[in-house]
């Protein structure tokens, strides 16, 4: 598994990461998510070996890396990076053979890469001729067309069209089932919460929050909604009957309530049933937007010390 | 699936993707043909223009006795060449000038031309007409013809030539000054193509993913010979040409003393390339952005310029001590050491130091080039100072 292990990097005065520490297993899709300037692309930087950090480590499988390790890796960065007088098809099989993949299996992995990508009509066009979207596909065939074990992509969705998404996060979800680390930096938290297995939140250098998105939303996830067949002022009566809930919402037809850990749904919807017909009766879960608010609002005096949850 | 690359593989990878790619650029083809085309005025605009020495043909009408000879010997003491044509009668020979077929003919005491008498053959033709003339009138006179023409014939000056290898040494000098024209040109061009390389990719960060897989260094060495090959290759083509053109029109024979100047700027523009790159390539580097470009490229472009006016100062003063000096200090000796090879001038001694102290120097740049390069090619944004360049921490990975 990929270990980022207190990484800290400053420029001049600005403090970049701050021992920042998380881990991405084989199999696992990583969302990696913070506001601009948080510290994403250094972080990503520092994986490819782009960038020295101040401080700490970076181990895949338990072993430091060096350039054989990152050899195995794939890497999109942000400012995408590719030749502009080079043909599609060339360019990724030149980008294989640096990472010591053979001629042949090259050529053949490069063509397979953009029929999934559906590029394959544009293979020996040159890249400064395709549209920014597709360039965009054709930057993230260039991270995997050596078959990479982990995969390190900075920004890979933005300015992609729903298609463009689709295609690219399906041509990813197979490497993940086939065994490979993906962490991948977004803004698009929907999408995140769509396709990763585990999220890290960072802040100001700093991993705030990092889990799944079930273990993220923790006991926030206990709310309903519920819309009720009873005169107004039924939700005084719902608190009354259940001891320990509170109304986090009270809207003209429907309400939300959270309930005590202790109290379980079918409780609620009894006691729901007992004030009136109960026309509404919805688990309200936290989007991944809504925790990343909550999170990157707190106080910037975060607590020192690892305070991230592992993911086992 | 892969395996880990040396350094010579992934150089070579590299090297091959500089070569494959720019050959196949317009910009090449456009450069070539230009350079093309400048040697090809070069080596013709002789021929429109050089009147001195030559060919011609003439004819005699009525074949006066003794011309013939008359002008075939001051054709030889004037060293021209007049071939003769047969012509039945002034009509045929006027229409033959009229037509350009020969240069001029005779009938009696008038030379006839078309537009004007070159000065050489004006020479032969009077002098052998007087010849002719001024023995018919001692024979007339009742002096032995005989001895008249022995007077004659040997009152022609004899040329002793004391550096029978001058006009030799001369085109070989010439084709030196002119390959130190090209040879400025290529590596100039050919730097400024390492250095526009090198920023391209900074600036599209392609750099990023290529260096997170093999190292700088190679990425560098690979770019630098690939680049090159490339201009070794055009070198090679014009010099080749340049030969060809020049020995088919007549310029020059196609020998051995002719082509060494062609094979010793080869080898120059080797090191020259090598040392010029390397310093090109450091300070690309540096920048992220190809408008800030002219500024850093700015000192390596003024050494070069500065070898090139020292190489016009050497061909006009070939036997300054100073020449001397300029044709064995490295970077400058790149330029003009070639030219003092071909001309003969240079002591073996002499290219032999220049070589060693030239391949110095390419050994202690390309260091140098190297660490700065390294320290300075994945930083982005504003210009890396050479300070921090040669600070810069080392890639633990490489």
């Amino acid at each position: 598994m990929l270990e980022l292990d207190r990484l800290s990097r400053r420029y001049g005065d600005v403090v970049a990461l701050d021992d920042l520490s998380f881990t991405v297993r084989p199999g696992q899709m990583y969302g990696f998510v913070g506001t601009n300037g948080a510290g994403k692309t250094t972080a990503m930087r520092i994986v490819l070996g782009v960038l020295e950090p101040d401080s700490g480590e970076v181990r895949w499988n338990g072993t430091p890396l060096d350039q054989d390790i990152r050899r195995e890796f794939g890497y999109m960065p942000e400012e995408r990076g590719l030749y502009p007088k080079m043909q599609v098809h060339e360019h990724l099989v030149y980008l294989a053979r640096l990472h010591g993949v053979a001629g042949i299996t090259a050529g053949k992995a490069a063509s397979d890469l953009l029929e999934a990508l559906a590029l394959s009509e544009r293979a020996s066009d040159r890249i400064e001729s395709l549209s920014l979207g597709n360039q965009q596909r054709v930057q993230l065939a260039a991270a995997l067309v050596h078959d990479p074990t982990v995969m390190v992509l900075d920004e890979p969705f933005s300015g992609l069209d729903p298609m463009g998404v689709d295609s690219m996060a399906a041509v990813l979800r197979a490497r993940v089932d086939a065994g490979a680390a993906v962490v991948f930096s977004s803004h698009q938290l929907e999408l995140v919460e769509r396709l990763c297995d585990a999220v890290g939140i960072i802040r100001a250098g700093h991993l705030v929050a990092d889990g799944t998105v079930d273990e993220l939303r923790g006991t926030a996830a206990n709310r309903y909604r519920l819309e009720i067949g009873a005169p107004p002022g039924w939700t005084a009566s719902l608190a009354a009957a259940l001891p320990g809930l509170t109304v986090v919402e009270n809207g003209q037809r429907s309400a939300v309530v959270e309930l005590p850990p202790s109290t379980g749904d079918q409780t609620l919807l009894d006691a729901a049933r007992a004030l009136g017909p109960v026309h509404q009766f919805t688990p309200v879960r936290p989007t991944l937007a809504d925790l990343f608010r909550s999170v990157v609002a707190e106080p910037a005096a975060a607590p020192a010390g690892p305070e991230k949850v592992e993911v086992a | 699936m892969s395996r880990p690359l040396s350094f010579r593989e992934a150089a070579t990878l590299v090297a091959r993707r500089e070569f494959g790619q720019r050959i196949r650029e317009r910009s090449f083809f456009i450069s070539l043909l230009i350079t093309l085309g400048i040697i090809a005025v070069v080596v013709l605009l002789p021929r429109f223009t050089d009147f001195g020495t030559g060919s011609y043909d003439v004819a005699l009408v009525g074949e006066p006795s003794g011309l013939q000879e008359a002008v075939s010997r001051q054709a030889t003491v004037a060293d021209v060449e007049v071939s003769f044509r047969p012509v039945s009668d002034a009509d045929e020979a006027e229409q033959a000038v009229r037509d350009g077929d020969i240069d001029a003919y005779l009938d009696g005491d008038t030379v006839v031309v078309d537009q004007s008498l070159d000065s050489s053959l004006r020479a032969v033709l009077e002098n052998a007409y007087s010849q002719v003339e001024g023995a018919r009138a001692l024979e007339s006179a009742g002096i032995d013809p005989d001895e008249v023409s022995a007077a004659l014939t040997s009152a022609t000056l004899q040329t002793v030539t004391l550096d029978p290898d001058a006009d030799e040494r001369e085109t070989r000098g010439g084709i030196a000054f002119f390959g130190t024209i090209v040879l400025f040109g290529q590596l100039i061009t050919y730097s400024m193509w390492v250095a526009m390389g090198v920023v391209e990719e900074k600036s599209s960060r392609v750099v990023e993913v290529i260096l997170a897989t093999i190292p700088a260094r190679a990425l560098l060495a690979g770019k630098v010979v690939g680049i090159g090959l490339l201009g070794l290759v055009q070198l090679a083509l014009i010099g080749g040409l340049g030969l060809v053109l020049a020995s088919a029109l007549g310029a020059l024979e196609l020998s051995g003393p002719m082509i060494t100047p062609v094979l010793t700027a080869l080898g120059w523009f080797v090191l020259g390339f090598a040392a010029y790159a390397s310093l090109s390539a450091a300070a690309a580097a540096r920048i992220s952005r190809q408008e800030d470009l002219q500024n850093v490229t700015t000192p390596v472009n003024t050494l070069m310029m500065v070898s090139y006016f020292g190489a016009f100062y050497v061909f006009l003063n070939q036997d300054a001590a100073f020449a001397g000096v300029l044709s064995v200090v490295p970077p400058f000796s790149a330029l003009i050491m070639p030219l003092r090879m071909a001309s003969g001038d240079a002591a073996a001694w002499e290219v032999g130091l220049a070589l060693a102290l030239m391949v110095g120097l390419i050994a202690v740049l390309v260091v140098l080039a190297a660490r700065i390069y390294e320290g300075a090619v994945l930083r982005m944004g504003a210009k890396v100072s050479l300070k921090d360049a040669w600070a810069a921490r080392r890639r633990v990975s490489s």
